[in-house]
């Protein structure tokens, strides 16, 4: 499914992986995060996609130690899970940025040059659909629709959705949500 | 009226009780009834779109603004579901007056409050109006986007606070439930199922009826009721707006399915990019099993019924019914085969019951209202109304449900307000990439699952997309081919790969360099993908292609055979000129040019070399004046 957008996150996890030795176990409070959903709902494999949902939620992604530990819990083979985890789109096995952006790609967004919010993120932030900057700062997807089409074009930034976009919006945006971050780093950074 | 229901659980004469209560004010807010003597309300929409349009704070602005009135503790706020014009968010009604206000922001929330509710008068500049021929002003329920449309599955959407219990059932909520549970036997329900007419909502137009009875008759004592909600089609957001407006009315569905054939477990399949509706179905879950209406030994009937929510991960094929059962399961959401149907072995191969969400909406007004009140509305073989999320080119942007049968015409000039900035009417897309165009010429054709196939479309779920003179058709096949080539789950090779092909095929022709035979070769492929592919995504994959062909063909032998794009879209066939007027020398433009083309001395005319010029439309999109022209 979607082979375009797995070959590139494929490519792109496996300079991560390095740093992500296959024997190395996942976190403690991961491992608990995940038996005390399976203690409070006992059953069967049916529990997979849920687990993964819990464990994104959790950690931003889902990287091997935490796949090869769910298959272990539910009696799967990490293959198993990694082949639902790259069957859907939600499930990501690299980390994302800060601020998530996802345009959206639905028809009616799409009519109304949801083409040029892209690439007008591109132009401020230099990064292409499936990156994510060399900061971490922001990641970039398309969506399929947000179902918030009377904003077209719209984009939606971690949860909020931000309608009716052109270059300049754009631009002013990503430019705060930066000065944003700054900010409240320096802020954080006074409180160590 | 805000109503905390008891921690208890609620019996037969409890519910009564509270449907004698409420329900004449409840009429009144929806405009039903008047009712001069109903409490003043303040009704906000907090559907998806509004939401995003900083509804919230509105809500809480008027809140803040009657507390420092003199009306404080007599007017309350409340947060309804999607009201339906979401071009003209956020919405805010005075009920029961009935005075509707648009693009209400917090300025404008204590004007409501100041100059209407405490001043009596309205406040004009903010009333929603619309100007019918002959120069009458039409305000409130009177414009035509509201006007025109006939709500039943939407009949609580915008009218009650979505997860209030008590406000459903103060609108004969768990009334139908009521009625299956202890009045009417299994058969009964299914022949009134049957002679409604009700077919599934959620694309391929099954049968309602026939499918419960499928399930009913199937052997087994185990079986399962499945709502989909998976709404994958882009510019579709009837489910959504569903599911966060009025969740109680799909989980009496379901709950009365499940007594029907023979059901304890219920599942909700949640696409993931709909938090807010997952979130109102989980409070409106809890709320029901609180009192009683879904768990063990529902109002002493003895029937046990459940409903769990499952959350999809972001796979358009799990929409279709056997891929979103495995999906349940925990699997990838490949499709399988049918036979078997779900309704003979469907979730863990036992017989199942799927159904979409607008279908479960339907359900409880046919069993209250009556089959023949259902079968009255709409044409011949296509029953009762449709709701369609209009959205593209159109003014009134939004969710109406309309009477089946009525015409794009009447949609998109009526309801719709017309295509805005002065463009011409071209077509308009329904059943998302699965689904086709209809061209402006067929506009007066009466809309129902029938005529839409014969024009080489389909109904689909309801997405419609308005299309003006500026979208180029062949652009807009590559759109949809290019969506499903992501989204075909590769099991089958004739979408996997035939798909693949299909988008070669027409990238070539939006960058001029297909000839005529490629135009044949895409029909024949498509044509053969139709036929061979495993699923409806494959099996339906081609329309776009095919149905753009068949109305503007005109349109491809132009890209074709010219070299030229109609609609000024396809960027490689454009020739791109500066115009003297508008240019301000501000040499933008030539710095984004890659290819050196574009030349001029600052705060002078610049001018493009076409010898050089690559046709990547980067001047165009720089342009802070409009200068540069594309054609
Ligand atoms: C590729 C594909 C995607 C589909 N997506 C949806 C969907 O998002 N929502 C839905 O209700 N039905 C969808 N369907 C239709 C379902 O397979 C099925 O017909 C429907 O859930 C049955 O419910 P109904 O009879 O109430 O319409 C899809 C079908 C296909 C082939």
């Amino acid at each position: 499914m979607n082979a375009r957008n797995e070959t590139v996150n494929a490519e792109r996890a496996l300079p991560a992986r390095p740093g992500e030795p296959l024997d190395e176990a996942a976190e403690p409070t991961t491992v608990e995060l995940i038996d005390a959903y399976l203690r409070d709902h006992p059953g069967g494999g049916e529990r997979l996609i849920p687990l993964l949902h819990r464990a994104q939620e959790h950690l931003g992604y889902l990287p091997f130690p935490v796949i090869r530990l769910i298959a272990g819990r539910l009696g799967l083979s990490p293959v198993q899970v990694f082949g639902v985890v790259s069957f859907y789109h939600f499930f990501t096995t690299v980390p994302r940025g800060r601020y998530q952006l996802k345009v959206c790609m639905g028809t009616a967004c799409f009519v109304r040059h949801a083409g040029a919010v892209v690439e007008a993120i591109h132009d401020t932030i230099g990064i292409g659909v499936g990156e994510v900057t060399a900061d971490r700062l922001f990641s970039l997807e398309q969506v399929r629709c947000l179902g918030a089409c009377g904003l077209a074009p719209a984009m939606m930034i971690n949860s909020d959705v931000h309608g009716h976009l052109n270059r300049t919006r754009v631009r002013k945006l990503l430019q705060g949500l930066r000065a944003q971050a700054k900010k409240a780093d320096a802020v954080g950074a006074d409180h160590e | 009226m805000s109503e905390t229901l008891p921690a208890t659980t609620l019996d037969r004469g409890a519910l009564a009780a509270l449907r004698l209560r409420l329900a004449a004010p409840l009429r009144a807010r929806a405009g039903e009834a008047d009712a001069p003597q109903a409490p003043r309300e303040l009704l906000v929409c907090a559907g998806g779109a509004c939401i995003s349009c900083h509804s919230v704070a509105v809500a809480d602005a008027l809140e803040t603004a009657v507390a420092a009135s003199r009306l404080a503790g007599q007017v309350r706020v409340v947060r309804v579901g999607c009201m339906g014009l979401c071009e003209a968010g956020p919405l805010v009604v005075v009920s029961p007056d009935g005075v509707y206000y648009q693009k209400v922001d917090g300025d404008g929330a204590r004007r409501i409050v100041e100059q209407h509710l405490v001043g009596g008068q309205v406040v004009r500049e903010l009333e929603l109006a619309a100007e019918v021929p002959g120069g009458e002003r039409l305000t409130g329920r009177r414009v035509p986007f509201f006007a025109q449309q006939v709500k039943i599955a939407l009949r609580n959407c915008g009218v009650i606070e979505p997860t209030s219990l008590a406000e459903y059932v103060a609108r004969d909520g768990y009334l139908a439930l009521e009625r299956v549970l202890f009045e009417l036997d299994a058969d009964a329900v299914i022949d009134a199922m049957k002679r409604s007419g009700l077919r599934g909502r959620g694309g391929a137009g099954f049968p309602t009826g026939m499918k419960w009875q499928f399930v009913r008759e199937a052997p087994g004592d185990e079986k399962f009721i499945v709502c989909n909600g998976d709404e994958g089609d882009p510019g579709a957001f009837m489910d959504r707006s569903l599911l966060e407006g009025d969740p109680h009315s799909i989980i009496e569905g379901m709950a009365i399915a499940g007594r029907v054939v023979g059901a304890r477990q219920g599942f909700v399949y949640v696409r993931a990019e709909y938090p807010l509706a997952i979130e109102r179905l989980g409070q409106a879950l809890a709320a029901a099993r609180a009192a009683g209406l879904l768990g063990r030994h529902i109002l002493g009937s003895g029937f046990d019924f459940d409903i769990e929510i499952r959350i999809g991960a972001g796979a358009f094929v799990c929409g279709e019914e056997t891929a979103l059962l495995r999906s349940i399961e925990g699997k990838r959401g490949t499709p399988q085969p049918r036979p078997p149907f779900p309704a003979q072995q469907g979730l863990w191969g036992k017989p199942t019951l799927i159904n979409n969400v607008e279908t479960w909406a339907g359900v409880s007004p046919i069993i209250l209202r009556g089959a023949a009140w259902f079968a009255a509305i709409g044409t011949a073989r296509s029953k009762g109304t449709k709701v369609f999320a209009l959205a593209g080119a159109i003014r009134n942007t939004g969710l109406v449900e309309v009477p089946m049968g009525i015409s794009l015409r009447t949609i998109v000039e009526e309801i719709g307000g017309g295509i805005p900035g002065g463009r011409a009417f071209k077509a308009a897309q329904s059943g998302g990439p699965s689904g086709g165009c209809v061209p402006a010429a067929a506009a007066d054709v009466p809309i129902d699952y029938e005529s839409l196939q014969e024009l080489g479309s389909i109904m689909g779920s309801g997405g419609l997309i308005i299309l003006d003179d500026r979208t180029c058709m062949v652009e807009l096949a590559r759109f949809f081919v290019e969506f499903l080539v992501e989204e075909s789950c590769g099991k089958c090779p004739p979408c996997r790969i035939g798909t693949r092909v299909m988008l070669n095929l027409l990238e070539k022709i939006t960058k001029g360099e297909a000839g005529p035979a490629d135009l044949d070769t895409l029909e024949s492929l498509g044509r053969h993908i139709q036929r061979t592919s495993l699923c409806g995504l494959g099996q339906t994959a081609p329309n776009a292609v095919l149905s753009t062909l068949r109305h503007f063909r005109t349109e491809y032998d132009a890209h074709v055979g010219e070299g030229r794009c109609p609609a000024g879209q396809c960027k490689a066939l454009l020739t791109y000129t500066i115009a003297a007027e508008p240019c301000s020398g501000c040499a933008l433009c030539a710095k984004a040019c890659p290819s050196g083309a574009i030349t001029g001395e600052i705060k002078h005319v610049h001018t493009i070399n076409q010898d050089l010029c690559i046709h990547c439309g980067a001047c165009l999109s720089v342009c802070p004046t409009d200068a540069v022209q594309a054609v």
